[in-house]
């Protein structure tokens, strides 16, 4: 085909497409458009630069932006600052973390429950989405996992009211209870780190399930059959193939549910009772303050953030090792 | 145990409620068709929902509310907004005015131009923490007390007459309270200025002060069923039989037992605090106007004051509201004399030094 036929080709097809699309038809033939669509297509480079433009923005303004001035509030002396007052910058807000010892209680009990709850959401939502992965048929995984989503088309608030509902003293496990005849007073099971571990591990189970789905889904069926014909048990065929290949799915549910498990907050003091109180709770409580107290609860809100990432990074680090340690 | 009928109360209220107001005499007659807005952050029920719809429909002015829960939170979110504030009214207890005007967050009040202030009970508008450096900071609307709230099926009125029974073995696990609240009345269960007014010239023996109060309910800490912080909460705590008693506000309590909950109230022979919730006009604020318009109309009627108490519990600063509640909203917001002179208000003046060494006690206490 000559050039000429070829351009007219074009020509016909755009006449064509702006008969059946008119708007974007004539969009595509507007002078102004075609002129911004050249530059920005001009090369390689600018296409990159233009494509990820909104990604960096959003994550500069809306992620870290947040967190640099949390950092800065956390430097300053007072804050809000008063009009015409100048900003002194001082580490006494993290240095009253570490001179006092109150603060080390929520803290390390917050850390110590993040972890017990991560371990308690993996070993009840494994065999879940081990189940889902395995026996349940394609077609129906995907409905099985709308139902599991259900409860998480609501907000936290809610599913904590429902935990409350569920487990206050006239709620419906204690009305079971003594309707079978078990109990003949209703058992406290609100405002203790049972009811409030319960409430951890049910809001953040899906971040525990999706992962460890993902990675089970992809684990091919023939890996378990293979060692089973060559005579590994059950157990020995879920230590050796099942577990060691789905480590990045227990890593990465493991990391999402510790670190979301460290900032909670509505839940605790919904849940909790006195011997409980987080270190969120503790923070917030900066906040509360009539006074200057804000920048020692970002001080205190960055070294909870700072820990909770050494922590996932050794968590990380772990979980390396252990794979590379089985592929050798 | 008496049904707790939440709809039927909640629904027979509003029709009150609305009944009351349409029958009231067109208050806002003087305000003109103004238009624009006014923005008001104050506590849930402290804006009566009929008087809202009928100060929008006459005056044209869209009041936006913004629910607050803390005094605390609400000076942070104000000096945050200074001098610039997006608010025209909040809601400021009495004893925390000094706060907010040494930060230069509060306009005085300009009473001439509230031809209903005469409506307030001059108990509240003419007290001596109403006015500060030759100014009136607030317009008093409730009134509101630390009390000891018991469930009657469970707890006698005899029991209940002593801040101790929140702390007894006997009811261990069942009893839930404000640690911040319950600071300063350890202080008075103890023998001590809970206003920390007396220690103003000796610091040290005001941190002693705390510093027992602080190890009494760290002692007491295994007793406790929940340190909570809102009235929201120990109203269902007692709702859901989560615990027997526990110290309150007036109002919450008062809301539950109005609602048919065998709940009583009572202010302990040791002593307790009273607060005055008022309402104030924000430095800078952005309808100043409007901000007027709207107090003016709040204040127009005993009935507006009357529908305060009856959806928010706590107790009406205005001339002749009682004479609008049922006997039985009369009886859950008052208190028989004796008791009533076991009763001192919250005063400001060591507020300083006083949260200084009480909020850290309160983390301590947390924390323990």
């Amino acid at each position: 085909m000559s050039h000429e036929d070829s351009a007219r080709k074009n020509h016909d097809d755009i006449v064509q497409y702006s008969a059946t699309r008119p708007f974007w038809g004539r969009l595509t033939n507007w002078q102004p458009y075609r002129l911004l669509l050249t530059f920005a297509t001009a090369s390689p480079r600018r296409q990159f630069i233009i494509l990820a433009a909104f990604p960096l923005l959003w994550l500069l303004t809306q992620h870290l932006g947040p967190m640099i001035q949390m950092a800065r509030v956390s430097l300053l002396e007072s804050y809000p600052v008063a009009q015409g007052a100048p900003q002194n910058f001082t580490l006494d807000n993290y240095i009253r973390f570490f001179g006092d010892h109150i603060f080390w209680m929520p803290f390390f009990r917050t850390l110590t429950f993040a972890a017990v709850f991560t371990f308690c959401t993996l070993i009840l939502t494994y065999p879940v989405a081990y189940f889902l992965a395995r026996h349940v048929s394609r077609h129906n995984q995907m409905l099985m996992l709308l139902i599991l989503l259900i409860p998480f088309w609501v907000g936290e608030i809610v599913r904590t009211y429902a935990i409350m509902i569920l487990l206050g003293n006239t709620g419906a496990v204690n009305l079971a209870l003594k309707w079978l005849g078990l109990i003949e007073r209703p058992i406290p099971f609100m405002y203790t780190s049972f009811s409030m571990g319960l409430g951890i591990v049910y809001l953040t189970a899906l971040y525990m399930l999706l992962p460890l789905y993902s990675a089970l889904e992809k684990l091919p069926k023939s890996y378990t059959e293979v060692a089973a014909d060559l005579g590994a048990g059950a157990w020995t065929r879920f230590r050796r193939i099942t577990l060691p290949l789905t480590i990045e799915g227990i890593s990465s549910g493991c990391t999402l549910v510790f670190l979301i498990s460290t900032g909670f907050y509505a839940t605790p003091v919904l849940l909790g009772g006195p011997s409980t109180t987080v270190f969120a709770e503790t923070i917030a409580g900066f906040f509360h303050y009539a006074g200057d107290e804000w920048p020692t609860g970002a001080a205190f809100a960055v070294i909870m953030f700072a820990a909770a990432l050494f922590i996932t990074g050794l968590f990380q680090k772990l979980m390396k090792a252990l794979r590379r340690g089985d592929t050798k | 145990m008496t049904k707790f009928t939440f709809n039927r109360r909640r629904f027979m209220s509003t029709a009150a409620m609305t009944g009351a107001a349409l029958a009231s005499p067109v208050y806002l007659r003087s305000a003109s068709a103004a238009g624009g807005e006014v923005n008001i952050w104050t506590y849930n029920d402290f804006v009566p929902k009929s008087f809202k719809k009928q100060f929008e429909a006459e005056t044209g002015i869209k009041v936006n509310i913004r629910l607050v829960d803390d005094q605390g939170k609400q000076f942070n979110l104000l000096a945050a907004e200074a001098p610039n504030p997006t608010v025209d009214i909040m809601t400021v207890a009495g004893h925390r005015f000094l706060q907010f005007i040494d930060n230069e967050l509060l306009a005085p009040l300009d009473t001439d131009r509230l031809s209903n202030w005469g409506n307030i009970n001059p108990t509240f508008s003419e007290s001596d923490w109403a006015t500060i450096n030759g100014h009136k900071w607030g317009a008093p609307i409730l009134s509101g007390m630390e009390i000891l709230a018991y469930n009657t099926e469970l707890v006698s009125q005899e029991e209940a007459m002593t801040w101790n029974t929140l702390f007894s073995e006997k009811y261990s696990g069942q009893t839930a309270y404000i640690i911040q609240d319950m600071m300063s009345i350890v202080m008075l269960m103890l023998g001590y200025d809970g206003n920390m007014v007396a220690y103003m010239d000796n610091p040290d023996k005001a941190a002693a002060i705390v510093e027992e109060a602080k190890q009494f309910l760290i002692s007491k800490k295994s007793l406790v069923r929940k340190y909570y912080d809102s009235g929201a909460e120990v109203q269902q705590m007692f709702v859901n039989q989560d615990i027997a008693l526990g110290h309150s506000w007036n109002g919450p309590a008062a809301a539950l037992i109005n609602d048919g909950f065998p709940l009583g109230m009572t202010i302990p022979n040791e002593g307790s605090y009273g607060f005055v919730y008022t309402y104030n006009v924000a430095n800078n604020a952005p309808n100043a106007d409007n901000a007027y318009t709207f107090l003016n109309a709040i204040l127009a009627s005993p009935e507006i004051g009357a529908s305060m108490t009856k959806a928010s519990g706590f107790i009406s600063t205005y001339k002749d509201a009682s004479n609008y509640l049922t006997d039985l909203e009369k009886q859950s917001t008052s208190f028989p004399e004796e008791q009533i002179a076991n009763l001192q208000f919250f005063r400001a003046e060591a507020n300083k030094m006083k949260y200084g060494l009480v909020d850290p006690a309160v983390e301590a206490v947390k924390a323990a």
